[in-house]
Order: structure tokens, then C-alpha cells, then sequence
């Protein structure tokens, strides 16, 4: 009894686990149940008082409205970061693979292309594009083929073919990471909730963006270059004065949507209102809803008055607000007029109320130098000082333009923009003369290989092609979870109906056991942050219809025990110890087919393999602990087993 | 209640029929994969393919005579799901160079419509799949922009830079799909359900990692078998797994397009499926030879034909049960799964019957047939 306790125990323990996995789930279940809902009435309301609106534009707004709610809701948040994914197939977007064309790459890093080089890339690039073997080798066997030395296009004379080869090979290697930083930077910035960004094989990214069906937008996201600039910030005291022009000229015309944005954030603003100020005096005395309105900007943007630089810091929620206010035109020709322009830190310095909390630059608004003088990065330690630096590098061109801007700026800063976004803002310390820079100021030394990326990114564009493109509207998704939810439950009944009718009361406890299978299934999906695919569900269903086959080999069993004319009890016993070879022989074989197929495919059919894996552990839990415990349990109470 | 109860049929005995059985299926099988060809999905060929739902029920044959002028050569039109729903597909990747400057035309044509005043004043430049357009000033481009991309174009500015005066429009192959069937089927309008575009290298890859994937779940399951069991019973259990899954893709070749409704094509969710079948169908004969095993320990001087048989008959109710749960989940799924299942829940359903009867009357049969041969004793 005493054995049988501790099993009943477990088993309960996993049953609480299963729930608490899955509770987050459910909960998440609800919450967008409840969000499509008032996104419905919303939806109704605009367009009865915009009869015009496109319905383009309309889905916009309510995509902003819902990503608006899910973002200000700790709590959906929360929810929905532990709920069990749902893979592309089920919830809608896009997965597009890129390439990296190291063919492009290998053209433009060569020395001195001539006509032979050209035809010798070409004939390289018609093998690529049906060959597995890497391009570099292709290209070095082609040159090894006509005779001749790498050296001539790449490196230096001194250098052999495979040392070349394999410095061609690092860089188209670095080539992918850059491109893959340069993606995810862009996808960051594009607010994808839950994007995906993963290398596959050698150059190979795999971009996932849940919820994305605008294939014209993502394709731009994806290929554009990348532009790297350096640019000087503006002045600390310009800087202020600035932003007063702005903050004055809005709150003497903040009518329309700005107004609606900065009342929302009062109560945030309230809090800092008091601390924030710097020569905006007599809002001291005014209430937060007062300072909102006085002061548009500085709500949004605020600056500390007790530091040396004006840089203003902006929550991750009232960013767009924010870039909206400075869209406009009034606030343009401030801008305008003073040469100068706003960007934002590309990550949050901070993080305040579970957000982060993005540095606001002030910056010439034309660039010092573009990324493309950059010949080089290494991030490094320091020996001496033992902090992160980054070495940067220039070509002669770059270097003396460095020099000349190093020199007129000393003690300014300097801001490493990519896309649009400061990475660095570094203080120029010094004239730079050769080129050779050192950039500190990196919090870690993976910060640092960040920067290195980064300026990486402008010295040599990696090109990528889209060589696979896939899109699930979000209505086939709805439909795919509806079928397959459908197919598990009836699935599930007509198996439990079939056990119940053959086995009697031994198959009722296999039933029991199935729906606890079902569970774990779930919950151990959720456990491990496993995408749930439709072929996954599939892999369930499967596991409905085979999750009883360890039952039914041990009933029979017990059968053939029971006809030799022993008790109820020994024969269980030795029906269960009898058909354990073959349970774990025929399940291992299928197994290993799971992994196989786990290893060899993509997306969704990963997700099948998953399920199917997981399905074959817990039926066995199920089948071999589940059952047995129920039925010893039984025979311990005394109860009348029947085998039907 | 209880099924085959004390059964004593022997299998063995008449496996000569069955392996002409087997072999008919076979053969019927392969012929039709020859003759007939097996269809490759998007996954392995490559290609763009969009499936587009429309608001009313719409005619296949109508829609393929209206996309006949778009000059993209053959384009593939399949329903999909119930008669709302249509399949497009080509195995093309680009737009191509011929139909590239009626696409220009089309886009021109749309912009001077709306703004006369345009017409001549911007120019433009191509790439293999978009053209960009340069106005004037800032203004006109936003505005064709927001024009042609509320006229159905894919258009947007070249950037969000203020001074910006490009337009790009994407031209690729789906866009313009989309396009004609905009153009042609008025007043019914449709919603994109999936749009998918796979390069030429991806397909090719895909099939050589389908034979590895298959070739090596083969051998694993070959060197466990030989492992556990003898290596005999692994040759069998593979050569039955071989039968398994040849009969059912000739079945494939056989049954395309003959049922209505079930799109029997090779795409990546039924190599998963044909994967599964051969983890589902070892396991069954797994069983059969376990108790083989257990037979032959136990009465070690008897014929390995009476064993086999024995061993065969013991387990039969519990090979037609678990077939028979399993089958009917599949079937649930064939039935609800939706279009997107619907060819993974077939392959599971023919694929397990197959499967069984396998493991009844052919893997056995093979080791017994082995055995005599090279007049080899088993034991354990």
C-alpha cells in the first residue's frame, strides 16, 4: 500500500504541474478572447464614424490597438510569453529564408577584378546554385582549374591559396552574422511581437514574423542595405535649446492626435514631472495634467538636470508617440532650420515599470563619414584598464577625413548610427590621425562585439536573397486550430468509446490514462517553449491512436495469464512484466524515426517529430505507471476488474 | 468481448499467396509511378504558389480560362478546400523579362489615370522584381504611393525620409497573379489564405534530404533490430518497411487525381507521414517478433514455421486493435483535419493498413523463407 501511495502521489504531483504549465495558456486563451472583443465594438465604432476608412487602414488601426493593450498589460504579457506557442501555420505570418550571396561578397572583396576574374565568379555561380559545396571552394577550385593564384585577387603576395581560402571563408562567415545583426536590428525596430531569427546551416537566416502578411514591407525590411553613418551630436546647451522651441510650439497647438497621446501618459509623467525639469520654472506648481499639456514634449522626453549631456530618455510605449510629434511639420522646420535631427538608442539603457528606457539623441543631421571608409573592427579587451573596446579601422580616404573631423571636435560626441538608430556615442577624445580609432565605453564585451557588428555593417554590405518565402493568412490559421482541435477531440472520444466497449472496466482505466497522456503531452509542450504546429496536432491525434497500443499488448497479456488459470492478480502482474520487451522495442524503433525526422525538417514538420516524441514517452507513462497504479488500486480495494 | 479468441491459422503455410499478392500491389504500384509519374508539391519543385479564398463560390475552369492571358505560361489552378477556394501555382520564380513592360504599362497606365497632370513627368527604374518611380517632389510620391497601393499594387516610398520622392512597386510573380485575378474576377472579391515562393536549390535540397532522412531511419532501425534480434529478423522487418512504403507511393501515382478532393501531392507533410508510417510499421512487426522470440526460447525444438505461426496468431488481436484505434483517429483526421492534413492523414490510413498486414503476412515470412534457404537455425 505503502508503494502504491507514493505512485498515486506522483502521479497527482504531475497532474498539478501539467496544470500550473498550462494555466498560462488558458489565460491567455481569454485574454484574447476578451481583447478581440472590445477590438469588435472598436472596429464597429471607427467605422461608423469614418464611413470612408479603407479597410487596410482599418485592420491597421486595430492591430496597433491591440498591440497597444497586450504591450501596456503586464500581466497579458506575462501570460502570453508562458502560454504554448503557436506555430506560423496556426497563427498566421511569415518565414522567409534568406541567403547570403557570398558570390556578390567575394566580387567585391577582390583586389583587382578583370575579365578573367569575371568569368571564372560566373561559371562559379551557375555551379552554386545546384551544389551544396561551398561557394568559396567552388571559386577556388575554378581558379585552381585555369591555374591560377588566389593571391592575385585577394591578400597579399606572400599568402598560399588555403590561407586565403580560409580568411575568404572567415569573412563570408562574419558576412551572415552582420546580416543577421543588420535584420534583427530592423526586425527589433519594426515591432514584430515574438519574431524569430535563427542561422540555419552555413549563410542561411531564417526570419519568422508571427502576425505579418504585408510581404511588400518585410521584403524591404530584409534587403535593403544597411546604412552606416558617423554623426556628430549637437551640443548639450543647443540641444536644450531645441527641444524648448519644440516643446513650446507644440503646446501652443496640441490638438489633434498629440493631445490624445500625451494626456494618456499623464499619470507616468506625473511621477517624474517634479525631478525632470531643468529651465521650465514655474511648473512646479503645476499638476501633472497641467505639465502634459504645458509641455508635450518634455512629457515624453525627459532629461536629467543633473547630467553634463542633454540626452532625453523615452520609455519603449511612448516612442512612436513621440516620432509622431516629431513628424510634424511646425516641429520639422525647427529641426530643419537648425540642421539637426532625433534618433533613438537602438536598445534600451535602462529599464523602468518592466519597460525599456531609450536614450534620445540630438545629431547633425548630415554625416561626417559614411560606414563605408570603415575597413575594419575588433573588440577586444583592454590589457591595461581590463574594460571592452572596440578597434575600428579606415581606408586613406576615411582616415584623413577622421582626422580632420577628430581634430575640430575634440571632447564631442560622436554618434555610430546604423539604419537610423545610435549604437555608440562615443566622446571624441582626441585627434585621430591614421585612422585607427579605439572606442570605449562598452558595458560587456558582448555589447562591444555588437559594435563591432555594427560597424562591420557599413564597411562591406552583405547582399541577401530571399530564396524562400512562405505567408498564412491569419483566417487559414483560425481554421487549421479549429480542424485540428475537432480531429483531437473526436479522435479522442471513438478511442475512448472503443477501449471502454472492448475492455470493460480495464478499459476504462486506459481511457483515464489517455486523457491524462493528452495532458502531459500539452503541458510538456509548454514546458519546454515547443511550437505547436497543425502536423503537430496531427502528431496528437497519431498519439490517441497509438498511446493505447502499450494498453492493449499488456490486456492482452494479461488475457493469455488469466486463460492459463491464474488469479487476477499474478496475472496482471505477469501480464505487465511479459509485454514490457515488446512495449519498449516497438516504441524505441518509432522513436528513432522521430529524431530523424525532427533533424531533416523544417518548421511544422518539426513540430510533428516533437509531438510525436513527446507522445510516445508520456503514452508509455500512461501505459506502464497510469494503468498499472489504477489497476493495482483496484485490486487493492478489492474491486472486480473486468478484461471485458 | 474478445476477437480472435485461441486462433490457430497457419500463416505461414500460405505465404506463397501472399507474396503474389504482395508483388501485384507492387508492380501495379511502380507501373503507375513510371507511367503515370508521381506530382511533386511546391516544397520539391519549386515555384510560387498563392491559395486565395473568394466571397462566392467560384469555377476552377473559369478562373483558368481567365488567367490563360497573363503570360505566365502554365499556371496550375486546383480548388482548394470547398468551391470558395483556389490554388494558383507556378513553377515560375520571376516575373518573366516578356511580360515585365505590360506590368510597367498596367502600373503607368494606373498612375496617369488618377493624376493626369503626371503623365511623362516622373521616370523610372527596374530591377528583376520591382520598378522605381521618381517624381517631382515629395508629395506626389506619397501620394501615388497611397493611390497605387489602395488600387492593389504593392507600392510604398522607397523611405521614410521626408525628402523621399521614390516609389517602389514590388512585381513579383504572385503580385501579379493577384493583380489578373483582381482584374478578371469582378465584383468577387477574395482574401489570400497562404502564398508560398521556394527557390529552385531549396526544392533540390529538400529531396536529397527526404532520402537521407528516409535511407537513414532505415538503417538505424536495421542496426537496432540486428541488435536486439538477430540479423535475419531486421532484413525482414526492413524488406517489409520497403514494401510498405513502395506500395503506398504507388499508390500515390495510382489514386492522383482519381479521388475528388484529396490533393495527392509530395510535399514535405507527407514525407513526414511516410516517415511516421515506417515508425508505426516496425512497430508492429517489432511485436510479432518479440513474441517470436519468446516462442523460440520456450519450445526450442519445434519448427521455426510452427513458431512463427504461433507467435503470429497470439498477437493478431492485438495487431488488429491497435491498427484499428489508430485507424480510427486517422480517420477522424481524414474527415476534419482540413485540406491542409488531408493528404498526411491519407498517407497514415493506407500507409497503417498496408503496414499490418505487413507485419502479418510478410516480414515473418521473409525470415522463415531466409532461414530455409540458407538452412540457418534461429535461436536466442
Amino acid at each position: 500500500m505503502k508503494e502504491l501511495r507514493f505512485r498515486f502521489i506522483l502521479i497527482i504531483a504531475f497532474i498539478a504541474i501539467s496544470v500550473y504549465l498550462l494555466y498560462p495558456t488558458y489565460k491567455d486563451y481569454e485574454n484574447s478572447k476578451q481583447i478581440a472583443n472590445s477590438l469588435k465594438a472598436e472596429r464597429s465604432l471607427l467605422k461608423k464614424n469614418n464611413p470612408g476608412i479603407s479597410a487596410d487602414k482599418l485592420d491597421n488601426m486595430l492591430q496597433a490597438m491591440s498591440d497597444s493593450i497586450k504591450l501596456s498589460n503586464p500581466s497579458i504579457r506575462e501570460y502570453r510569453l508562458k502560454r504554448i506557442k503557436l506555430g506560423l501555420d496556426l497563427q498566421g505570418g511569415m518565414r522567409v529564408v534568406l541567403e547570403v550571396n557570398t558570390l556578390k561578397l567575394l566580387e567585391k572583396l577582390a583586389n583587382n577584378p578583370d575579365d578573367v576574374f569575371r568569368n571564372v565568379v560566373a561559371s562559379a555561380g551557375k555551379e552554386a546554385a545546384m551544389s551544396n559545396e561551398s561557394v568559396v571552394d567552388i571559386v577556388g577550385r575554378k581558379f585552381q582549374e585555369k591555374g591560377i593564384r588566389l593571391s592575385r585577387y585577394y591578400g597579399t603576395i606572400r599568402q598560399d591559396d588555403a590561407e586565403i581560402l580560409k580568411n575568404l571563408k572567415k569573412q563570408t562567415e562574419e558576412a551572415v552574422t552582420r546580416a543577421q545583426e543588420i535584420i534583427r536590428n530592423r526586425v527589433d525596430q519594426y515591432g514584430v511581437s515574438e519574431p524569430s531569427i535563427q542561422l540555419q546551416g552555413e549563410r542561411r537566416i531564417i526570419v519568422e514574423l508571427p502576425g505579418v502578411a504585408k510581404e511588400e514591407e518585410a521584403r524591404q525590411l530584409l534587403q535593403g542595405t544597411a546604412l552606416l553613418e558617423f554623426k556628430l551630436l549637437k551640443e548639450p546647451q543647443f540641444t536644450i535649446n531645441v527641444m524648448e522651441q519644440i516643446d513650446k510650439v507644440l503646446s501652443g497647438k496640441s490638438l489633434d492626435s498629440t493631445a490624445v497621446d500625451s494626456t494618456k501618459s499623464i499619470a507616468k509623467a506625473g511621477k517624474d514631472s517634479t525631478a525632470e525639469k531643468k529651465d521650465t520654472t514655474k511648473n512646479k506648481k503645476l499638476s501633472p495634467e497641467e505639465f502634459a499639456k504645458e509641455h508635450p514634449f518634455f512629457t515624453l522626453a525627459m532629461i536629467n538636470p543633473q547630467s553634463q549631456s542633454a540626452d532625453a530618455y523615452v520609455k519603449g510605449d511612448k516612442k512612436e508617440a513621440l516620432l509622431r510629434m516629431l513628424a510634424r511639420p511646425e516641429v520639422q522646420s525647427i529641426l530643419d532650420a537648425s540642421n539637426a535631427e532625433f534618433v533613438f538608442s537602438a536598445k534600451p539603457v535602462t529599464h523602468q515599470d518592466g519597460q525599456g528606457v531609450f536614450v534620445l539623441y540630438l545629431v547633425n543631421k548630415t554625416a561626417e563619414l559614411t560606414g563605408s571608409v570603415v575597413t575594419n573592427a575588433t573588440s577586444n579587451i583592454d590589457p591595461s584598464t581590463s574594460a571592452p573596446v572596440v578597434n575600428m579601422e579606415m581606408n586613406s580616404e576615411g582616415a584623413t577625413e577622421w582626422a580632420r573631423i577628430t581634430g575640430a571636435n575634440v571632447n564631442k560626441r560622436c554618434a555610430i548610427v546604423l539604419d537610423n538608430v545610435v549604437y555608440s556615442a562615443p566622446v571624441i577624445r582626441n585627434k585621430i590621425p591614421g585612422g585607427r580609432s579605439q572606442i570605449e565605453g562598452s558595458a560587456d564585451l558582448q555589447e562591444a562585439k555588437l559594435l563591432e557588428i555594427v560597424l562591420k555593417a557599413g564597411a562591406l554590405p552583405a547582399p541577401v536573397d530571399i530564396i524562400e518565402e512562405r505567408t498564412v493568412g491569419p483566417s487559414l490559421g483560425q481554421d487549421s486550430i479549429n480542424q485540428g482541435f475537432n480531429s483531437a477531440l473526436y479522435g479522442y472520444l471513438l478511442v475512448c468509446i472503443f477501449m471502454i466497449f472492448y475492455y470493460r472496466k480495464a478499459g476504462t482505466v486506459s481511457a483515464v490514462a489517455l486523457s491524462l497522456v493528452i495532458l502531459f503531452i500539452v503541458s510538456v509542450l509548454a514546458y519546454f517553449k515547443a511550437t505547436l504546429t497543425l502536423p503537430g496536432i496531427a502528431g496528437i491525434v497519431l498519439t490517441i491512436g497509438m498511446a493505447v497500443d502499450a494498453n492493449v499488448l499488456i490486456f492482452e497479456r494479461i488475457r493469455e495469464e488469466l486463460a492459463t488459470g491464474k488469479t487476477m492478480k499474478a496475472s496482471i502482474e505477469s501480464g505487465f512484466a511479459k509485454a514490457l520487451s515488446a512495449i519498449v522495442d516497438s516504441n524505441i524503433t518509432t522513436f528513432f524515426t522521430g529524431i530523424i525526422l525532427y533533424q531533416f525538417g523544417t518548421g511544422p514538420v518539426q513540430g510533428f517529430a516533437l509531438t510525436l516524441m513527446i507522445g510516445i514517452g508520456t503514452s508509455l507513462l500512461g501505459a506502464l505507471v497510469i494503468t498499472r497504479v489504477l489497476l493495482d488500486f483496484m485490486l487493492f480495494k478489492g474491486y472486480k476488474i473486468t478484461l471485458g | 468481448m474478445q476477437l480472435f479468441h485461441n486462433l490457430s491459422i497457419d500463416f505461414m503455410g500460405k505465404r506463397k499467396f501472399f507474396y503474389v499478392l504482395s508483388s501485384t500491389l507492387f508492380i501495379v504500384g511502380m507501373l503507375n509511378i513510371v507511367f503515370r509519374g508521381l506530382q511533386f508539391g511546391i516544397d520539391f519543385k519549386g515555384g510560387t504558389e498563392i491559395v486565395v479564398k473568394f466571397e462566392d463560390p467560384i469555377k476552377v475552369a473559369d478562373l483558368r480560362e481567365n488567367l490563360k492571358s497573363t503570360g505566365l505560361g502554365e499556371v496550375e489552378i486546383k480548388t482548394f478546400g470547398d468551391n470558395t477556394g483556389a490554388l494558383v501555382r507556378t513553377e515560375l520564380q520571376a516575373l518573366p523579362e516578356s511580360i515585365f513592360p505590360k506590368v510597367q504599362k498596367k502600373i503607368e497606365e494606373d498612375i496617369v489615370s488618377s493624376f493626369p497632370a503626371l503623365n511623362g513627368a516622373f521616370h523610372s527604374a527596374k530591377t528583376n522584381n520591382s520598378i522605381t518611380y521618381t517624381f517631382a517632389n515629395p508629395d506626389t510620391a506619397s501620394a501615388v504611393a497611397n493611390k497605387l497601393f489602395l488600387d492593389g499594387f504593392q507600392s510604398g516610398k522607397a523611405n521614410e525620409e521626408v525628402t523621399n520622392t521614390q516609389v517602389v512597386v514590388q512585381v513579383g510573380i504572385s503580385d501579379w497573379i493577384k493583380e489578373n485575378l483582381k482584374d478578371k474576377v469582378k465584383g468577387n472579391y477574395f482574401q489570400i489564405l497562404r502564398e508560398e515562393r521556394v527557390g529552385p536549390k531549396v526544392g533540390n535540397e529538400l529531396k536529397q534530404d527526404t532520402i537521407i532522412a528516409i535511407a537513414l531511419s532505415l538503417i538505424v532501425i536495421l542496426i537496432y533490430l540486428a541488435f536486439r534480434y538477430k540479423f535475419i529478423f531486421a532484413f525482414g522487418a526492413v524488406l517489409a518497411l520497403f514494401h510498405d512504403v513502395l506500395i503506398t507511393l504507388g499508390l500515390y501515382a495510382i489514386l492522383y487525381n482519381v479521388i475528388p478532393g484529396i490533393n495527392l501531392e509530395i510535399n514535405l507533410t507527407v514525407v513526414a507521414a511516410f516517415l511516421t508510417l515506417i515508425g508505426y510499421s516496425i512497430n508492429d512487426t517489432v511485436i510479432v517478433f518479440d513474441r517470436v522470440r519468446e516462442t523460440l526460447k520456450v519450445h526450442k525444438t519445434e519448427k521455426l514455421g510452427t513458431l512463427i505461426n504461433l507467435a503470429i496468431n497470439k498477437t493478431l488481436s492485438r495487431t488488429v486493435l491497435t491498427g484499428g484505434t489508430t485507424l480510427m483517429s486517422i480517420f477522424v483526421l481524414l474527415l476534419l483535419g482540413g485540406e491542409v492534413l488531408r493528404a498526411f492523414a491519407f498517407t497514415m490510413f493506407f500507409g497503417i493498413i498496408i503496414g499490418t498486414y505487413s507485419s502479418v503476412f510478410v516480414a515473418s515470412a521473409i525470415v522463415l523463407d531466409y532461414a530455409n534457404k540458407y538452412h540457418k537455425t534461429v535461436e536466442f
